[in-house]
C-alpha cells in the first residue's frame, strides 16, 4: 500500500502526542506525595537531611515522625517502605503514624524510607502505580512504587555492586536497593547516602529497638519470619512464643553474618540497637502471579496459586482465601507489639508504651481503611 | 553532564524519526515510526 499523503505524518504525530499526554499524566503522578496524617500525639516532624546534610533537597529526603510522650524510657524505630513494592510494610507505619499515642519513651517513625523508590513502579512486572483504600474518612490513594530507588535519582548502575565497605559483589539494580546499602557511604552513591543517614539517626537519637517492616512472594521462605541480629536473640524469641498465643505462627531467623548490606546486619553490628526485620506473604510479588492489579494488594486472591494449592503440587503456605493487605498488616502490627513488650520486659529501665495501636484481631474485624484518619 | 549528553542524543533520533516520517510513503510503515516516536517523546519531556 503506498497511498500515504503529508497529512498523514501530521495526524500520526497529533495522535502520538496525545498518547504522550495521557501516559505522562501518570506517570509525573506518581512524583505526588502521599498524604499522611499523624495522630494528635505527634511532637516533631524532621527530614532524613537533619542527619545527614547531603540529603538535602535529593528525592529521597524523607519525613521522619517523632511521638515522644515526655516521659523517660526507651526509643523505637520503625521504617515502612524500605521496599516500596511492599505495600503492608509501608501502610502498617501509616496506621502507627495515624494512631499511635506514646505513653513511655518515644517511637520515631519513617514511613517511606526509600522516598524515591515511590516515583516509579519495576519495568516488566506490570504493577498498579497506586492502590485505594476505602477508609473511615473517604478513600484513601496510595503509591505503590519500585523495590528499588528510581534509575532517575540513581544512575547509571555499575556492571556489579560491590557492597561498601564489604566488598560484597552483587548484582547491578541492588545498588539501588537500601537494604543491601547499610551501613551507608556518606560519599556514596543516593542509597548509600539513606542508608548512612538512617545510621545517624539511630546514633544520635540513642535508638534501643528498631524495625525494618517488609514483604515477600508467598514462594520465598522467610514469609511470615521474624529476623533479629543475634544479640536480640532473646527479645525475638519471647515475642515469637507471645505470638503464638495469638494464633500467629513466626519463623524466628538469625540475621546472616556473612550477608552484608541488610539493615537487621549493619543497624546491629554498627550501632547499641536490636534490629528486627519482619516479612508477610505478598501474591503480587509472587512469580506464579496471574492478573497484577490493586486487587491483588488489597486482597492478595490469585487464580495461579490457587490452582496450583489445589492441584497439590505447591510445597509454600499459601491460603486459598487469600493474604489481604489486613492481615498482613495486622500481623506486622501485632508483631510490632510482641517485640516491645518482650523488649520491655527484658529491659525494665527502658520501657517503651505505646497505646491505641491495633492488633491483628483488630485489623480482621476491621479493616485497614478503619485506622486510617 | 550524563543526563545532558543523554538528553541531546533522544532529542537528535527523534528529529531524525520525524524527518522519516514525513518522508516515508508507506501508512504501515509511518505508523510504525509513530509508534517508536511515543518512547522518545516521553525519555525527553519526562527525564529530569
Amino acid at each position: 500500500m503506498n497511498n500515504g499523503t503529508s497529512k498523514n505524518p501530521i495526524l500520526l504525530l497529533l495522535i502520538v502526542v496525545i498518547l504522550c499526554a495521557y501516559s505522562s499524566i501518570e506517570f509525573l503522578g506518581m512524583r505526588k506525595p502521599d498524604l499522611l496524617i499523624p495522630s494528635k500525639s505527634l511532637t516533631a516532624i524532621k527530614k532524613l537531611s537533619n542527619y545527614f546534610k547531603g540529603m538535602k533537597n535529593t528525592s529521597a529526603d524523607s519525613d521522619i515522625y517523632f511521638f515522644d510522650s515526655g516521659k523517660p524510657g526507651g526509643t523505637v524505630l520503625l521504617l515502612g517502605g524500605t521496599h516500596p513494592n511492599e505495600p503492608a510494610g509501608f501502610i502498617t507505619a501509616v496506621v502507627l503514624l495515624e494512631q499511635l499515642k506514646c505513653e513511655e519513651g518515644r517511637v520515631i517513625i519513617i514511613p517511606q524510607a526509600c522516598l524515591s523508590g515511590f516515583t516509579c513502579t519495576d519495568p516488566l512486572e506490570g504493577y498498579p502505580s497506586s492502590f485505594t483504600v476505602k477508609g473511615k474518612y473517604g478513600d484513601r490513594k496510595f503509591r505503590f512504587g519500585s523495590r528499588v530507588a528510581n534509575p532517575l535519582d540513581q544512575w547509571p548502575d555499575p556492571l556489579v555492586y560491590q557492597h561498601y565497605p564489604s566488598g560484597q559483589k552483587l548484582s547491578n539494580f541492588e545498588s539501588r536497593n537500601l537494604n543491601r546499602c547499610y551501613p551507608g557511604n556518606p560519599e556514596g552513591s543516593l542509597m548509600q547516602q539513606t542508608a548512612y543517614a538512617i545510621l545517624q539517626l539511630i546514633r544520635s537519637e540513642n535508638v534501643d529497638v528498631a524495625f525494618d517492616l517488609h514483604e515477600a512472594a508467598p514462594e520465598i521462605p522467610i514469609i511470615n519470619a521474624i529476623v533479629a541480629h543475634e544479640k536480640a536473640r532473646d527479645v525475638a524469641g519471647m515475642a515469637v512464643l507471645n505470638l503464638e498465643f495469638e494464633d500467629l505462627k513466626y519463623a524466628l531467623e538469625i540475621s546472616p553474618v556473612r550477608f552484608r548490606g541488610l539493615s537487621h546486619r549493619e543497624w546491629g553490628d554498627s550501632t547499641t540497637v536490636f534490629p528486627f526485620l519482619m516479612e508477610t506473604s505478598n501474591p503480587i510479588q509472587g512469580r506464579l502471579r496471574g492478573v497484577t492489579n490493586e486487587k491483588l494488594v488489597l486482597y492478595g486472591t490469585d487464580q495461579n496459586y490457587k490452582k496450583a494449592l489445589e492441584s497439590g503440587k505447591l510445597r509454600i503456605e499459601y491460603l486459598v482465601s487469600g493474604e489481604p493487605l489486613k492481615l498482613r498488616v495486622g500481623r506486622h502490627l501485632q508483631a510490632f507489639l510482641a517485640v516491645l513488650s518482650a523488649f520491655n520486659e527484658l529491659n525494665p529501665d527502658k520501657h517503651i508504651t505505646v497505646s491505641k495501636v491495633p492488633g491483628y484481631h483488630d485489623l480482621m474485624i476491621n479493616g485497614v481503611g478503619f485506622y486510617l484518619n | 553532564m550524563l543526563f545532558w549528553i543523554y538528553y541531546i542524543i533522544a532529542a537528535y533520533i527523534l528529529f531524525l524519526l520525524i524527518k522519516e516520517l514525513f518522508n516515508e510513503k508507506d501508512f504501515k510503515v509511518q505508523i510504525a515510526i509513530a509508534i517508536s516516536l511515543i518512547p522518545f517523546i516521553l525519555r525527553i519531556f519526562l527525564i529530569k
